[in-house]
């Protein structure tokens, strides 16, 4: 059944990791008799796997709740829940603008951390009506007196008006929905214009195509009808569309304010990608919904496979993953050093690692990673610039950066970094956001205790170790988030390695000319160890253009022949030089310098980092 | 050149610490007078076989025996046997096959508890050659190395071997173990020249697996041979043995003219040789095989009048150039071209502009500098 616009209300949960989100909702399952205990599985809105050990969420779901609240009157509450990490903040905002109120979820003991400050902005900014809750109020470390103060500081309003919550024993649950009900405003929308849905989670279904995942706007959407995806111009017939409640459940239409899925015979999730505007083919409406943005990448790494035989199979397999994840890219390239790969782009570190460790799990190709880096915009010296060629150049891979003088300047990616840190680590962050080419834009003291600092960093600076560093100097307590802040001009060469006075392409880094000198040097070192002796003396050398700034020897093996009595068994000698031989198979040669495998991940699993 | 026998004698007093050859140790009387009748045995029984049993099947042999130039008794330490032992194996041998009058025959020492008697026993059956395995004349090195014998011993065993009238004496040293210090190699150098050996074998330690050396390695109570030591020792070897008239011929061997290992040569050039007792080598026009190596396990079989082959390989064309290859690099004077065509090229060129391989178009040979590399020199010219 349809329910009325005004009996709808739609909302997230924001929370940080651990804080008791899955908790809270599952709970809310139990409350509106959707589970009972006996089928209640601990977290049910996380599902991929990788999601569960990390315990973070990466992908949105969305669960329909028909709740009978106190006033007498059965209310439809959807809870759309929302990706946890700063890597997919562009789904966050999706999510949230598919809403109109928040649960602010905070831990008692715990307190606010960065990531839920940011989120809790994205929520304000999309216009939703935050409902501050304090959970885990059952826990003998609980402070919340002093967290109410903290948020009622940030948000406004009375810190005795903030529920509280024990989302394990149930305690006050019932009230946060009651809250839902009397302060969420019912979604507004033209039930006669034509159809249009936000599409805030798409998700790769081998036997169903793409599940699409929309809030409706206006008209109405329903069974059979021929959808477009505006931004993509897909169109198709939707096969199936239903509401999750908490298991799929096929419904025949959903109006304005509803939440659902339709599946049309999609075959990538990048035909409908989040953010997106659904609209009715047949009667389409003039405009999509404000705020769509492509994917951008922000990270960038080459992968390789280990074997050159796997290259097509690595294809494939990101083929594969492309289905169902839109927001990373791929392309060919070539290594002289590593051979054939592809330059992938990534919304984050995160991100990367999800892929790479999917990639492991899923595909099972041995893969040498470089270490990532960064997009940069180089800005050409007009001098040296061809009549028929671009000023300017977009630069994923350091080996693609143009010689010095040829380089007018470069725009690096910045963010604008939330850090949120006790008093007492104040002086820490700072140093360490110095370090890091970090320029303070504000800082406020949140209370007593508690500051809010404001830094555009380069992304560059943070896609490392940032953030362990962070943790580390601050034991802990600090927390970070941060968003894409556009570019800024930055004092940058790209440190080339030379192995026997032939660069290496894989080494190839861009750096702060302040840094270059101490990662040459490091870099130089690490090889130094990696390497192993060649019948040659090789030198390895950092240079910036065809200025050495750094440089060790690999001295030449000296002796390795067998001077041993071998007798008459020549057999064994000769597989001794077999296996050897095997072995030199599988060695990387750059020029005449052979490298094993293992010491091109060895140094490049540490690129970049101190 | 003919081809070889060897004969391979187990036994030893005690078992050193860096040693994987097929050694025995704790054998008694009746078993040592067991082992050297199944070894007869099996002698004459591959003798009756004649070539063709040994050859490729299908080979073009011919059905005779040709006429042996070398035998060589190797262990273990053949001179642990009793002098009348060792010679009616000698002797033995040269019933079975046709072993030519001025064969070389040499047989492998120990030096402790050799005699100008029971020497000159093995003198009147035949015995050419004794090569003394000395190691090293460094009571610190003689203790790292776990060797039981005294600095002197080697010294009056060749005095042994020259009383009972051994035509050639060649001594075997050990370099690059972690407790020898420059000095030290050069004083043994020294010494074993003073000895006026016709021949010297100089060996760098090599940890071989399942060694009580390599257990030790493993455990940290002893360290590993460096190479770049060894590089040096060698190097001191070239110099030192050179200037007292030893030519070397390969990697670790040096003989004054005319006294060169026949026997040997024969392995490095690709020659053939019947390999006879537990754990020894044959080659026979392209076939290789080996023997059962337990020495209780092999004279069980030998005795048994069953075969004592444990393994053996047909080699084509192909291998056997890499072995050409292998072995030959290893020679002094190197090795023609046309037996081992063809290698990588663009390899050759760099080794060549590297100056660890001469620049002749018809011989691959190396170069000083590229003697102690031959093994990467070899790997880098396979084809493909
Ligand atoms: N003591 C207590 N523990 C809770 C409460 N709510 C959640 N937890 C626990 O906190 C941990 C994190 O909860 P979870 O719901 O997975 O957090 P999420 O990462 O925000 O989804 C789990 O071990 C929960 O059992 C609560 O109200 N009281
Ligand atoms: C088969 S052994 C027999 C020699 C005799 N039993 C002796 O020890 O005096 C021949 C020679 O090989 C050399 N040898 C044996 N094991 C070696 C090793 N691990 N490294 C270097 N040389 C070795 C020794 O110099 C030894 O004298
Ligand atoms: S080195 Fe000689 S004596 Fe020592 S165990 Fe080996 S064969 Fe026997």
């Amino acid at each position: 059944m349809t329910y009325p616009a005004e009996r709808i209300r739609n909302f997230a949960i924001i929370a940080h990791v651990d804080h008791g989100k899955s908790t809270l909702a599952d709970r809310m399952l139990q409350v509106t008799k959707l589970t009972d205990d006996r089928t209640m599985r601990a977290q049910y809105l996380d599902r991929m796997d990788i999601e569960r050990e990390r315990g973070i969420t990466i992908k949105a779901q969305a669960v329909r709740m028909p709740y009978p609240a106190v006033d007498g009157q059965e209310y439809l509450l959807n809870l759309i829940d929302t990706p946890g990490h700063v890597d997919f903040s562009y789904e966050v905002s999706r999510a949230m603008n598919a809403c109109e109120g928040a649960v602010l979820l905070v831990d008692a003991a715990q307190g606010m951390e960065a990531q839920t400050i940011a989120n809790l902005y994205v929520a304000i900014e999309a216009g939703l009506e935050v409902i501050p809750v304090l959970n885990k109020i059952d826990l003998p470390a609980a402070r919340p007196e002093q967290i109410a103060e903290e948020i009622a500081a940030l948000l406004g309003g009375d810190p005795t008006d903030i529920l509280k919550v024990s989302a394990k024993t149930g305690a006050g649950v019932v009230a946060v929905l009651e809250r839902i009900v009397e302060r969420v405003p019912p979604p507004v929308g033209d039930a006669d214009a034509p159809a249009r849905g936000l599409i805030f989670d798409s998700v790769y279904d081998a036997y169903r195509g793409v599940i699409t995942y929309m809030r409706v706007v206006d008209g109405r959407f329903v069974h059979g009808m021929d959808v477009r995806l505006m931004a993509t111009g897909f169109h198709n017939e939707i096969s199936e569309l239903a509401v999750i409640s908490p298991e799929p459940m096929p419904i025949d239409a959903l109006g304005p304010g509803e939440v659902g899925y339709f599946t049309a015979a999609i075959k990538e999730v990048d035909h409908a990608r989040v953010g997106d505007t659904v609209t009715d083919h047949g009667n389409p409406a003039a405009h999509p919904l404000p705020g769509y943005r492509e994917p951008t990448p922000m990270v960038f790494s080459g992968l390789y496979p280990v074997d050159s035989d796997d290259f097509p199979d690595l294809r494939e397999a990101l083929e594969r993953l492309r289905l169902n994840d839109a927001s990373f890219t791929f392309e060919p390239e070539t290594s002289v050093a590593l051979g054939f790969g592809f330059r992938c782009g990534f919304l984050g570190l995160l991100h990367m690692e999800i892929i790479s460790e999917r990639l492991d799990r899923e595909f099972d190709i041995p893969l040498v990673t470089t270490a990532p880096n960064v997009a940069y915009e180089v800005h050409l010296e007009p001098r040296m610039v061809a009549p028929n060629q671009p000023p300017v150049l977009a630069v994923s891979n350091p080996a693609d950066l143009p010689p010095p003088n040829r380089i007018d300047h470069i725009l690096e990616p910045v963010v604008e970094a939330m850090l949120l840190c006790p008093s007492t680590y104040v002086g820490a962050v700072m140093q360490l956001c110095e370090q890091r080419r970090g320029d303070l834009r504000k800082m406020e003291y949140i209370t007593e205790e508690r500051v809010e600092l404001h830094y555009e960093l380069p992304l560059a600076e943070i896609i490392f170790d940032f953030f362990d560093k962070l943790k580390s100097s601050t034991r802990g307590y600090a927390s970070l988030d941060y968003e894409p802040a556009g570019l800024r001009r930055g004092d940058l060469v790209k440190v080339d390695i030379l192995l026997n006075a032939d660069p290496v392409d894989a080494f190839s880094t861009i750096v702060h000319r302040d840094k270059s000198y101490e990662y040459g040097r490091a870099m130089v070192g690490r090889l130094r160890e990696l390497i192993p002796r060649q019948m040659f003396d090789v030198p390895i050398q950092a240079a910036i253009g065809s200025k050495i700034i750094a440089r060790e020897t690999v001295k030449a093996r000296r002796k390795d022949v067998i001077a041993k009595c071998y007798g008459g068994d020549v057999t064994r000698k000769r597989k001794l030089l077999e296996r050897q031989k095997e072995g030199k198979k599988r060695m990387k040669s750059v020029g005449t310098v052979e490298i094993p495998q293992e010491a091109f991940v060895a140094a490049l699993s540490v690129g970049g980092g101190d | 050149m003919g081809p070889g026998l060897y004969l391979h004698i187990p036994f030893c007093q005690h078992h050193c610490g860096y040693c994987n050859f097929a050694v025995m140790t704790g054998a008694d009387d009746a078993f040592r007078t067991r082992y050297i009748a199944a070894l007869k045995m099996d002698l004459s029984a591959v003798a009756a076989g004649g070539p063709r049993a040994v050859a490729p099947p299908g080979a073009d042999v011919a059905p005779e025996w040709p006429t042996f130039t070398s035998v060589f008794v190797g262990g273990g330490t053949p001179t642990l046997l009793a002098p009348s032992d060792l010679a009616g194996l000698l002797r033995h041998a040269r019933e079975a096959l046709p072993v030519a009058d001025d064969a070389e025959v040499t047989s492998e020492a120990n030096p402790d508890g050799l005699t100008a008697d029971g020497l000159s026993a093995l003198v009147d059956a035949g015995l050419t050659r004794l090569s003394i395995g000395a190691q090293s004349f460094a009571p610190g090195v003689l203790s790292f190395l776990d060797r039981r014998h005294d600095r002197e011993a080697p010294l009056r065993a060749v005095a042994a071997a020259r009383a009972a009238g051994v035509a050639q004496v060649s001594l075997d040293l050990i370099y690059g173990a972690p407790a020898e210090t420059a000095r030290d190699w050069a004083a043994s150098l020294r010494t074993a020249l003073a000895a006026r050996p016709d021949h010297v074998s100089a060996y760098a330690l090599t940890l071989e697996a399942n060694t009580p050396y390599a257990a030790r390695v493993r455990g940290g109570a002893q360290a590993a041979p460096d190479d770049d030591v060894a590089a040096e020792r060698m190097a001191v070897a070239g110099e030192v043995l050179g200037a007292a008239g030893l030519e070397r011929y390969e990697t670790s061997n040096w003989a004054r003219p005319g006294a060169r290992c026949r026997h040997n040569l024969t392995y490095w050039g690709g020659g053939d040789y019947l390999g006879v007792g537990a754990g020894a080598h044959g080659h026979w026009q392209g076939r290789r095989w080996w023997s059962t190596r337990p020495p209780a396990r092999y004279a069980d079989a030998a005795l048994a009048g069953g075969s004592t082959t444990a393994g053996s390989e047909i080699l084509d064309d192909a291998t056997r150039r890499v072995e050409r290859l292998m072995l030959g690099l290893r020679l002094v004077g190197g090795v023609d071209r046309a037996a081992v065509d063809p290698v990588d090229e663009t390899a050759l060129r760099d080794l060549v502009s590297a100056g660890l391989l001469d620049e002749d178009p018809d011989r691959l040979v190396l170069t000083a500098a590229g003697r102690p590399l031959a093994d990467g020199v070899t790997l880098r010219l396979l084809p493909g």
